[in-house]
């Protein structure tokens, strides 16, 4: 059981510098809550699999080392930022309609594998994403999924009652907007572009992306300016 | 380090040579269970619905899974659906829509007037 | 699995009856991002495809349901590598019988009994 809401997008200070060339054993980046007991049997599955890996050189520590770090500390500040452009440049909004990967390519992020397609909303149409299949989500944009989107709740209930799974979420949508409900099943990747809040005129693309959570990004909240 | 490469025309939108649907055709999924690794969901089989958009050909899921090369490629649609089409007890707005990505092989054409 | 669901795979959810969303986000364990990392790296590499990954979790039957979902990922790649012949059944179980003795973790095969026995 989780010991509370943990902000994925807290930077964590860490003992030591990332950049330091020393080897070191893996328990050093291992957060303190994550010694409450002795590690389950996935845990030691997953350690076990890749020191076999590691031996047979198909994997290097370091490989893995770098991919969390890039999961940690740059795949989550990408989405706020490209969204945050498309809210302040037009153009580069409709490149990332027609192309989300290009447009992104252009903003000078690498989506790796990804396809990404943007679906905007207007205030007549508003859009949620979901993978019932698995948990499809734009990693490379947008870092880990949240814990509830890969939830049998989420997954199972936003395809056929969306309304009532967005009001959990705190979000009433009124009965004329239009809710669009996609299934990302199969080679695509999407991103939700919000409508910008009122109250946002004259704000730094930065200030902007701080509005843009995963969750404003996914669908189930808007963003809102919290009138500083 | 190894990576997979793409060709760069690997694109959302990448050309689909010798689609069989375009955009604004009536379709219907397939009513059909095979066992195995598929990327249509269970909910949406039988149901009918109208090409939103072609997003190109890719292999074929279905094959990659088990560790064949998935060529020829095929041709991958996004697919509309009305939620009141798709749940007999759907409570939202009859506007309200569902879509989703499918492949070519899972498509008829649906040209039932509703 | 009912006449009515045929060759429905445990993974297949879209539109099943479930309770209330728990909408805050608990966040990854170390191990987590430790097992997301192995997965995304071998995935790059091409050592295993995502559509594998996905078929290996399908095919874990009750076990899709009952395991968490990093538990899901970490049974799925154990399954790929076994199967590309990455390592044996044998080698796992000896490295983590390794690892467990690193961190002193008592043996879940153990019976209750025989644990008892050593204190």
């Amino acid at each position: 059981m989780s010991s509370g809401p943990f902000d994925y997008y807290a930077k964590r200070p860490h003992g030591h510098d990332h950049g330091d060339a020393h080897g070191h054993d893996h328990d050093d980046h291992a957060p303190v809550e994550d010694r409450e007991g002795p590690p389950s049997e996935f845990e030691i599955m997953s350690r076990a699999m890749q020191e076999l890996l590691e031996a047979k050189g198909v994997v290097t520590a370091e490989e893995i080392r770098r991919r969390i770090e890039l999961f940690e500390e740059d795949f989550p500040y990408r989405g706020g930022r490209v969204i945050a452009h498309a809210w302040t440049d037009p153009a580069f909004r409709q490149r990332l309609l027609a192309d989300g990967r290009a447009a992104c390519a252009e903003f000078g992020i690498e989506l790796e594998a990804e396809r990404l397609i943007a679906v905007e909303n207007t205030p007549s149409v508003h859009n949620v994403i979901v993978c019932t299949l698995c948990s499809c989500y734009p990693r490379a944009l947008l870092g880990m999924p949240p814990t509830w989107y890969k939830s049998r709740n989420y997954r199972s209930r936003v395809v056929f009652e969306p309304r009532a799974v967005l009001r959990e979420f705190g979000t009433v949508l009124p009965e004329d907007v239009t809710l669009r409900v996609h299934d990302s099943n199969a080679d695509m990747r999407y991103v939700v572009i919000p409508m910008r809040p009122q109250g946002t005129e004259g704000w730094s693309e930065e200030r902007l992306a701080g509005l843009l959570t995963r969750d404003t990004l996914v669908g189930v909240t808007v963003p809102k300016a919290e009138g500083k | 380090m190894r990576r997979q490469t793409e060709p760069a025309t690997r694109s959302s939108y990448a050309p689909a040579p010798g689609h069989r649907f375009n955009v604004g055709d009536r379709v219907r999924i397939r009513q059909a269970f095979p066992p195995g690794h598929r990327r249509t969901p269970y909910y949406i089989r039988g149901k009918r619905g109208v090409i939103e958009r072609i997003c190109g050909a890719f292999p074929n899921p279905e094959e990659l899974a088990y560790g064949f090369d998935g060529e020829p490629a095929k041709v991958l649609y996004r697919v509309r659906f009305l939620q009141g089409h798709v749940w007999p007890g759907y409570r939202g707005p009859a506007h309200d829509v569902i879509e989703m990505e499918i492949y070519e092989h899972w498509l008829e054409p649906d040209g039932d007037k509703p | 699995m009912s006449d009515e669901a045929i060759n429905k795979g445990p993974h297949d959810i879209g539109g099943e009856p479930a309770g209330p969303v728990d909408t805050t986000d608990h966040g990854m364990r170390f191990w987590e991002k430790q097992a997301n990392a192995l997965r995304s790296v071998l995935s790059r590499s091409g050592v295993v495809k995502v559509d594998e990954l996905r078929r290996a979790a399908e095919g874990l039957g009750d076990e899709y349901r009952k395991l968490a979902y990093f538990e899901v990922t970490t049974s799925a790649l154990r399954t790929l590598m076994l199967e590309k012949g990455y390592f044996t059944e044998a080698e796992l179980s000896a490295r983590m019988a390794e690892i467990r003795r690193r961190f002193d973790v008592p043996d879940e095969m153990e019976s209750p009994v025989k644990q008892k026995a050593k204190r």
